[in-house]
Parts: C-alpha cells; structure tokens; sequence
C-alpha cells in the first residue's frame, strides 16, 4: 500500500483543521470508474468532488480537471477555475507525480468568466437595492425573502459566510415554523456543502423544533378541517425527516461518532424521500458505504443482522454499490480474508469520497480490530498461523495486532510468543471477587479515614489560606527550608 | 499502622493525678507589682491546682519582664529548677524551661532537665498551657541546634509527644517539629512509632495548631516513610498533606504532591487519578514541571525518562527528588515486564530486552530473576531462555476475610458513633430544626443520613463494583 502524508494547502472549501491526504492509485487491483461516479452528482457538490479527486488520485487528475472545467461553466462562480486548477498545480509539484501543465490541457474560459462576473454583480446589485426598499417599507415577508435571495445568490457564488449570514438574518422575519424549517434546510444544505460538520447538529435541533410547531399546526387545522391533507403532511414530514437523519448522520460521522452515525444512516428514508438533496449533495450509493462502514466498524454482528441486511429500504441503496453487500456477507460467514481485501480493493472509491475520506483509515483498523476479536471468540487457543491464514497476513502481523488488542483489553487471552499460540485467558472469579473485595475495603477504610481528617480539620479552620502577611510567608519559607 | 482510624491510647498511660501536696491560699494575694523569681517559684510549690497557677503564671507581671524573670535564677545564682520536682511542680517548670529557651540572654537549662522533665511531666497539667508546650518544644529544637547537634533534640521531644497527646492519634505542634527533626539528621525510624498512628483527631484546646502544623507534619512524614521504603504509608501521608482543604494551595502541598506522584511511580508503576479534594490549582501547576513528563513517559520510554533526568538534574537536585527519581527510573522496566505478562504465556529473554530497552540478555535475565525472587512477577525460565509467565497463585485464608469483615465492624461502629454526636450537635441540630421550618425536612435528612442511618453492613453498597 503506497502511503504519502501531504499537507492540505489545496483547498481553500475544506475546514481548516489540517486534514492529511493520501495519494491514492487507481489501477486494477483498485478499480474506480470517474465518469460513473461522477454522473451521480450534479452542481457544486461534483466539483468539490472531482476537485478533491484531482488532488487524491494524480491518475485521473487530467481526467478530472477537464469534467471541472465543464461543471465550472454551468455554475456561477469564475473562482472556482482559480481553485481547481491550485488544486491540480499542487499535485503536479509533487515529486513522483508525473502531470502535464495545466495550460497545455485545457483552456480558461475567459469571455465566460468576464460575463458571469459582470452579470452576479449585477444581480448582487439589484438583491442589494430590493432588500434595502424591503427594510425600508417594513414588509416582513419581504425582507425575509431578500436576505434568502441574496444567500442563495453568495452560494451560488461561493461566498460561504455572506451566504450564511443573510440565511441566518431571514429567520428574524420568519412568520412561519415553515419558514424556520426552510431557512434551516438552507443552512443545512450549505454548511454540508461546505464539509463544516461541527455547525449540523444545532440546524438539525431547530429545525425539528420547527417540524413540530409545523406539524402541530397542521393537525390543530386537520381537525378542524376536511380528513385530506394529513396524509400528505406527513409524507412531507418523512422527506424533511430523512434530511435532517441524513445532516445529523454526517455530524456523527464528522465527530467520529461511527456507531450513532450508522444507526442514522441506516435510519434514512426511500431515496426519493430525499428529494433534490439527491445528487445535489450526495448520491444513493454514498448511503450504502458510509453506512456499512460505520456499521461494520461500530455495531454488533447482530445489530448488524437485524438493521443492515434485514434493512428493504437500505437494500435499496446497497444495490447502487454491490460491493458493498459482498462486504457484508463476507463478514456476516466471518470471512474475514475477503472482507479486508475488498476494503484494500476498494480504498480508493472510500478516499475519494469527500465525506468519509479522514475516517477511511481509521474505520478500517477498527473493522480490522473487530473481526481479529470476533475470529478469536469461539477459541480457548488457537494458533497464530491459522489466524495468519484465516486473514491473509504473516505470523509477525498477527501477532502484532493480537498483541496490540490485549493490551487495548480488546481480547481477553495471552500470547504465547515461543510456540505462537493465543490462548484465552481463565479467570477464576472467586479468587478475583475475593481479591476486589479486601482490596476496597481497605480503599474504603483509608479514603474514610483521611476524610474523617478533612472533616476535623475544617471543623478547626486549618485550612490553607492565602498568604495574609510577610510574616507568615516567611514561616512558610522557613519551613520548607528546615526539610 | 492503626488501619481502623480510632484513637489509640497512648504507649505510655501512666496518669497519676496526684495533685502537690501543699496546698496555700497567697497565691491569689500576690500584687502584680512586687513579683520576683522567688515569690513565683514559692507560688508555684504552693498551688494545688494546674488551672490556678495557670493563671497565675500569666498574669503575674508585664509580658516582657514575666519572661526575664522565669529565665532569670534565684538570688545566691541557685537554679530554681533544682528546688522544683517534675512529678508536683510540672506546669512551673514547663513555664520556667520554655521562657529560659527563647530568652537570649538567660543560661540555657542543662539538658539533663529539659530530658527528665520531658520523661517525667504529667500530662494532664501540661495541658492547661499548650501555647507553653509549643514554645518548649520549639525551644528545644533551636537549643539542639544551637549547639550544632540537633540530634540530642529527637530523644527529649520523642518523649514529649508520646506523653502529651491523650492518644497519638492526636496532631498537636510537637508532631511536626519532631519529625523534622528526625527527617533533617535522617533518624527515619525514631519517627515509626508517632507515624505508626495516624491523625484522626484534631483539638485545638490540646494545641495551638495552624494549617501549616498539618502539612508540615504529613510532608515530613511522608519523607521519612518513603526513606524507610515504607512507600504505601508515604503515599497516604503525601495524599493527605496535598489534598488538604484549602482556599488556596501551599507551596507544601506541590511538593508534597511531587513526591506523592513518584512514590506512586515506584510503588505501583502508574500515578492513580489526583484526589478529587486536591486544590485544582496543583494538577496545573505540576503538568508544567518536568516531572508531569516524567510521568507520562513512564515507564516505557526509558531513554526519554533518562534524558528528562539528565536535562533537569539540577532541579531535581535542588528539590531534593534525585534519590525518588532514580529509583522510580531503577523501576521503569520492571513495571515494563509486569505490563508484558499480561500479554505474553511466553517470551524470549532477547523479545522482553526489546520491549524494555535493555539491550543486553544478561542483564535482563538477572532483571526477571530478581522479579522472581521478590515474587512480583510469577514465571519461569528454561535453559534456552524462554520465559514463561504464570498467573500469580491466589490465595485467601479465613482469617484474612475475618480480619476484613471485623475491620470493616470497626468503621462502621466508629461511624455510627460519629453520626450520633453529629446528631447531639448544637449547630447541626439547629440547622436541622431550620431546614424543618422550610419545610424541606425529607430531603435534607436523606443527604444527613448519608452516613448512619442505614442498618449497618451494607454501607458499601454504593461503592462501584467497576
């Protein structure tokens, strides 16, 4: 496995916790198909994409910065050019990757870029102008409207905290639990967009508060009402539901969070419950592995029974990535061999992922961890090189990893190093209850008999108190010199 | 040790009550004017009672000429502590004995009077003047040191502090004095029959403690402890003098709290969580020193923990840890060995020197020996180098749980009785009654009645069995 640590200086998007990147290859051994995935996404969220795959996988970088260049122009914003091609300059400068200039591939749209530029300052202008006559009329809806507008406007042109500041304004002029519930899909959608996962939860909290003004209004009207519209309420309800799952999902996984991440994701409605989020910001597939991964690094076996693969609706995202549902087979007959290769085979489709990339590493040593522990459960002793066998490492690396679980009381056993055997560790559990039982009473005995201490001793007022005069610092001083 | 934490009755228990014999009726009369050392030395064998003369003795003159005059001796240059006994004349010769110590110009006593009276004196009388038993005893350790011996210190006050206290169980002034002492000329082991006790009891009308008596005496206790190698005493003794209560921290406590940190290093390998009582000020001030790194490099990284050693000597010098930190460096792969039996059945002899850094076979075959040896690890090793480790053999005899649950009758009969004269308190009562009047009775007697209440046995049940 080649591993390169690279300092993040490519994007401008991502948050500024210095995440490490890896180079990743792309060959047979590690298929991935660009164009395939790329296709599931649409607008912004394909360029951060492809941008994110420009600096992970050299290979496909040409590839990639002429799909960017071409999702560039059907958006709005001509920065974009700048940072794609940082992006791909800064893979090139690498030492062992061989790259073509960018200005011999593709060339800069420049007529297009002067027009966008004039037009969104243009529409900057006529946003700005109708809010202030809103402002100054005092129309509430208006106003609100305004300040929505010209945040959809700064996304659209990547300007993140003007966009997050004039959503975050319209919620004072919201006059409905639906506008509030709007006004936090928008930020949602944004702060995901913008990979800031640490902002999720507090939107997703309001605007559940909101769903449920909402929906408590519409059942207050429903009653009074024909019996029609419940229905479609809460059908409604379940799309907005499955988002926010889907947004708060993410702030798990960003927290490194993978077990409450996986209940959720694997809690995600139908796709089209989803509605355009589909695409915009993420593809059906993106589920199955984010939601696998999770699962099979965080959740018990039979967790993983009853809610990943006795899961309709998440079967449903797995067909998208039919890998997926071998790596979970494998791991449901404990074949655990296959399960390691098919991670190692499809690392880069997980690096390449902007959502998951920082966790692939680490949700692979765990699943790694939990199937060495699940191997070994069933044994009193085994040796180490049927272990070796069974994973498809060397005795050393086995040995190295058994060990590293004992330590971390992941396995209850002890190796034995001469005759490479594991065996499991017997307990003698009256021994060990006698054991605890005189070794707490003599804590108790000790802790009761400095706290009877304490007591007198503030009963009496000695306690230390802060230097009043020279004198007594001095006494202090003196003391400590006589020892 | 006394593990059950009650008052012990001091060694030596012999409290004649024998009041002098002579009884008078002057020494009330005396005018405060015409006092000299012959009419106090005559009131003083004329006084029956200890309280009388007590006041008579404090009263009698001005401040400063009250202690000229007791330093002075009789007309005829007689000593007055010649015509005094120590058995019916002990609080005049107490007064006499601590104004001659801090009088600079007085003859100091012979020490042969200071040691009588200190085997000699009834406790009971010395009790009505505390502040004069401090001064004794303070005059007694500059007196030694004056001379340039503060060895012939240890015996006299030795004495005093086995006598003085009703049991030793009480901290009175004398405790920390002495045992500076003891810690200053390193006699370690004259300190083992006072640390022997612990302190349960504090009473300020036995003696005119501050806060500083406190740490002094549970710092210099715990050095000396931990110079005997006693180390689980001396972490008790550190633990308690740094987590004192206090509004501020003493630079006592961070030292207390240094040494505390080391003896655990030595004694169990690992530092245990800092008191929850411990001032948080202390836990920041020490992650700031080096050994907050020596701890957390311990005890794998031994060529860190070295370098740590060798940069910071002359602090460690000066802080006088040197001898802790080396051993607690002695030690580091000892703990590394006994962290590898957990993991290991078996292990080459040249796999352990690798994972605890020595690099010569030789040295860590005579390293597991010695573990052996002191039963701190349980294996075995073959001819061709093998080392097999074993879980140590457990092994509980009736008795031992005897001991326990009888232990554990004490502590709770003790604590009963504390919760009943907790209950005949006036200021708890009266706060008892108040919070009744707020009509908040219920829950106020569910938090008083943490500590009695329940029928006894099973007060431990909210001990986490984790």
């Amino acid at each position: 496995m080649e591993i390169d640590y690279i300092e993040n200086e490519v994007s401008i998007l991502q948050p500024p916790a210095a995440q490490r990147r890896r180079i990743r290859p792309v060959d047979d051994a590690h298929p991935f198909d660009l164009d395939a995935y790329i296709s599931g996404y649409s607008g912004r969220t394909a360029l951060d994409r492809l941008v994110h795959i420009i600096s992970t996988c050299p290979t496909l970088a040409p590839q990639a910065l002429k799909l960017a260049f071409a999702q560039i122009e059907e958006l709005r914003d001509p920065t974009l050019y700048q940072t794609v091609m940082n992006a791909y300059d800064a893979v090139a400068d690498l030492p062992e990757v061989q790259l073509p200039p960018t200005s011999e591939l593709y060339p800069v749209n420049t007529v297009w870029c002067e027009e966008v530029t004039k037009k969104n300052q243009a529409e900057r202008t006529k946003l700005e102008v109708e809010l202030k006559t809103y402002s100054n009329n005092m129309i509430k809806e208006s106003i609100r409207m305004g300040h929505r507008d010209l945040g959809d406007f700064y996304r659209a042109t990547g300007d993140y905290t003007q966009a997050l500041k004039h959503y975050t304004k319209s919620r004072e002029f919201c006059s409905t639990s639906q506008h509030v519930l709007d006004m936090c899909l928008s930020v949602l959608e944004l702060v995901i967009e913008q990979r800031n996962y640490s902002h999720i939860s507090s939107y997703v909290f309001k605007a559940e508060g909101a769903l449920d003004t909402a929906n408590a209004a519409a059942a207050s009207n429903s009653t009074a009402g024909s019996a029609a519209p419940p229905p479609k309420r809460s059908a409604e309800r379940d799309q907005v539901q499955s988002k926010l799952d889907f947004a708060m999902a993410l702030f798990h996984l960003g927290q490194a969070n993978y077990e409450k991440a996986a209940q959720l994701f694997l809690k995600i409605g139908p796709p089209d419950s989803l509605g355009d989020w589909i695409g915009k910001l993420v593809a059906p597939g993106d589920f199955a592995v984010y939601g696998t991964l999770c699962a099979l690094a965080s959740m018990s076996r039979s967790a993983i029974k009853s809610q990943l693969t006795g899961n309709a609706i998440f079967s449903a995202y797995i067909e998208q990535e039919p890998y997926v549902r071998d790596l979970t087979q494998s791991y449901l007959s404990s074949d655990f061999k296959n399960v390691l290769e098919l991670l190692e085979r499809y690392s880069t489709r997980h690096y390449v992922d902007i959502h998951i990339y920082s966790h692939v590493y680490d949700l692979t040593n765990l699943i790694r961890n939990v199937a060495v522990v699940l191997y070994f459960q069933p044994f009193q002793t085994i040796r180490l090189d049927r272990m070796s066998a069974a994973f498809g490492w060397t005795v050393d690396e086995v040995e190295k990893e058994v060990v590293a679980l004992i330590q971390s009381g992941q396995i209850q056993g002890r190796v034995d190093s001469q005759n490479k055997i594991l065996k499991a560790r017997k307990v003698d559990h009256r021994a060990e209850l006698f054991a605890r039982a005189i070794k707490t009473a003599a804590e108790i005995q000790s802790t009761n008999r400095k706290l009877l201490l304490r007591m007198r001793l503030q009963q009496a007022d000695l306690v230390v108190k802060p230097p009043k005069s020279r004198r007594e610092q001095d006494r202090a001083a003196e003391l400590l010199q006589v020892d | 040790m006394n593990q059950s934490g009650l008052p012990t009755p001091p060694p030596t228990s012999a409290t004649s009550t024998t009041s002098p014999a002579q009884s008078s009726s002057n020494a009330a009369g005396q005018s405060a004017s015409d006092v000299s050392l012959a009419s106090i030395v005559a009131t003083i064998t004329s006084t029956s009672s200890p309280s009388q003369l007590n006041q008579y003795l404090r009263s009698c003159a001005s401040k400063d000429v009250r202690e000229v005059l007791l330093a002075s001796i009789l007309p005829g240059s007689q000593d007055p502590l010649t015509l005094l006994n120590t058995r019916d004349h002990t609080l005049g010769m107490l007064y006499i004995l601590s104004a001659r110590l801090h009088t600079v110009a007085s003859d100091k006593p012979l020490w042969h009077h200071i040691e009588s009276f200190c085997r000699d004196f009834i406790p009971e009388h010395a009790r009505v003047a505390p502040d004069r038993v401090t001064l004794l005893a303070t005059g007694i350790r500059q007196l030694a040191e004056v001379e340039g011996n503060p060895k012939l210190a240890i015996a006299p006050l030795s004495d005093l502090l086995a006598k003085y206290p009703p049991t030793l169980s009480h901290l009175t002034t004398i405790h920390p004095i002495f045992l500076t002492i003891c810690v200053a000329t390193r006699h370690f082991s004259a300190a083992i029959p006072v640390l022997a006790h612990s302190i349960t009891t504090i009473d300020l009308s036995l003696s005119d403690l501050t806060y500083h008596d406190n740490l002094v005496y549970h710092y210099a206790g715990g050095i000396a402890l931990a110079a005997l190698k006693n180390w689980s005493a001396a972490e008790e003794l550190f633990e308690i003098c740094a987590s004192s209560p206090g509004t501020a921290a003493s630079a006592i406590q961070m030292e207390a709290l240094k040494k505390l940190v080391l003896v655990q290093l030595i004694y169990r390998g690992k530092t245990s969580p800092p008191s929850k009582y411990m001032h948080p000020i202390l836990m920041r001030l020490f992650k700031a020193t080096p050994y907050a790194s020596f701890t957390n490099a311990y005890p794998l990284q031994r060529d860190y923990l070295r370098t740590i050693v060798e940069n910071e000597q002359q602090l460690f010098t000066n802080e006088r840890t040197l001898g802790l930190i080396t051993q607690a460096l002695d030690r580091a792969p000892r703990w590394a060995i006994k962290k590898l039996t957990t993991t290991y059945l078996t292990l080459h002899l040249s796999d352990i020197g690798r994972e605890v850094g020595i690099s010569d076979e030789n040295k860590v075959k005579s390293l597991i020996l010695s573990m052996i040896e002191c039963s701190e690890i349980s294996a075995e090793l073959s001819a061709d180098g093998t080392v097999s480790f074993s879980d140590p053999p457990v092994k509980f005899e009736k008795t031992d749980v005897d001991r326990v649950l009888s232990q554990a009758q004490q502590q709770d009969a003790l604590l009963v009785r504390l919760e009943k004269e907790m209950e005949r308190n006036k200021e708890y009562l009266t706060k008892a009654v108040k919070s009744k009047d707020d009509a908040a009775w219920g829950p106020a007697m569910d938090e008083d009645g943490a500590f009695g209440d329940r029928p006894s046995g099973n007060w431990a049940e909210d001990m986490s069995f984790a």
